[in-house]
């Protein structure tokens, strides 16, 4: 995995701040590679109550990280029981990794 | 405050344009939310050949004022101004300090959702509806920063050839 220890804290407590202490976050995508370089922040993060907002708070969370991580791009993927459940929430799962 | 001929009417054009991409996001956001917007409603989409028009026209003139507005104008204006320029990070936040816009990490926001108001793209409908609905609590954001900009534009003026 290819994120500093001080990132990892920032962007879980950026979930965290945004959605509620029970926030899960994983990892995924090309920053789980130790061998890649550079490239953008993918992560998944689950919470076990509905989201009335999901853009905002995915936009809200992707574009904090972002910034305290000097404009890398971010994407943010919500997981909650009222938003579908797509191919790309399997992979996450499968591939990623729980910071 | 006098400005270089050139970057006057540059500030000037932008300004135009500025005044008619909020005209033009105005109506279709009147037009858009006009009735209530429902998951149903968006489900439907590809058997309403005029809500997914609208639904364009809105994002799309939605992004182009913001891009306008944070990418162009307000860069010209702050070198304008002689303000320092850098980023677009650093340049909404220079604009933040001087009042021109509420909170340069709102308006990041704003940029970052746009991704997700883009209908053949975004399969749940809660997300594509949570994306359109703060994206029309945004615009009259947007339509004041935009004045806000236009007031300053307002107080330059061009330098004549005797001032140089």
């Amino acid at each position: 995995m290819r994120l500093t220890p001080a990132q990892i804290d920032t962007i879980k407590s950026t979930a965290q701040a945004v959605l509620g202490e029970g926030a899960q976050v994983t990892l995924f995508g090309s920053r789980v590679d130790d061998a890649a370089k550079g490239g953008d922040v993918d992560l998944m993060i689950e919470v076990s109550q509905p989201l009335a907002e999901p853009a905002l708070m995915s936009s809200r969370i992707a574009s904090r990280v972002s910034r305290a991580m000097h404009g890398r791009r971010v994407d943010v993927l919500l997981k909650a029981p009222n938003l579908m459940e797509q191919a790309i929430h399997r992979i996450a799962t499968q591939q990623g990794v729980v910071l | 405050m006098k400005v270089a001929e050139g970057q006057w009417a540059r500030l000037q054009f932008l300004s135009r344009v500025t005044q008619k991409e909020c005209l033009y996001l105005q109506e279709t956001d009147q037009r858009l939310f006009a009735d209530p917007m429902t998951l149903e409603s968006l489900q439907h989409i590809e058997a309403d050949p005029v809500l997914a028009e609208r639904l364009d026209a809105f994002v799309g003139r939605f992004g182009r004022l913001q891009d306008n507005l944070g990418d162009k104008l307000l860069p010209q204006l702050l070198d304008a101004m002689a303000e320092k320029t850098g980023a677009v990070i650093e340049n909404l936040d220079r604009a933040e300090k001087l009042g021109w816009i509420d909170s340069a990490d709102t308006w990041l926001e704003m940029r970052k959702l746009r991704n997700q108001m883009v209908h053949e793209y975004i399969e749940d409908m809660h997300i594509l509806m949570s994306a359109l609905q703060a994206g029309h609590r945004f615009v009259p954001v947007l339509i004041e920063t935009a004045q806000r900009l236009t007031v300053q534009i307002g107080k330059l003026g061009p330098a004549s050839a005797q001032d140089d």
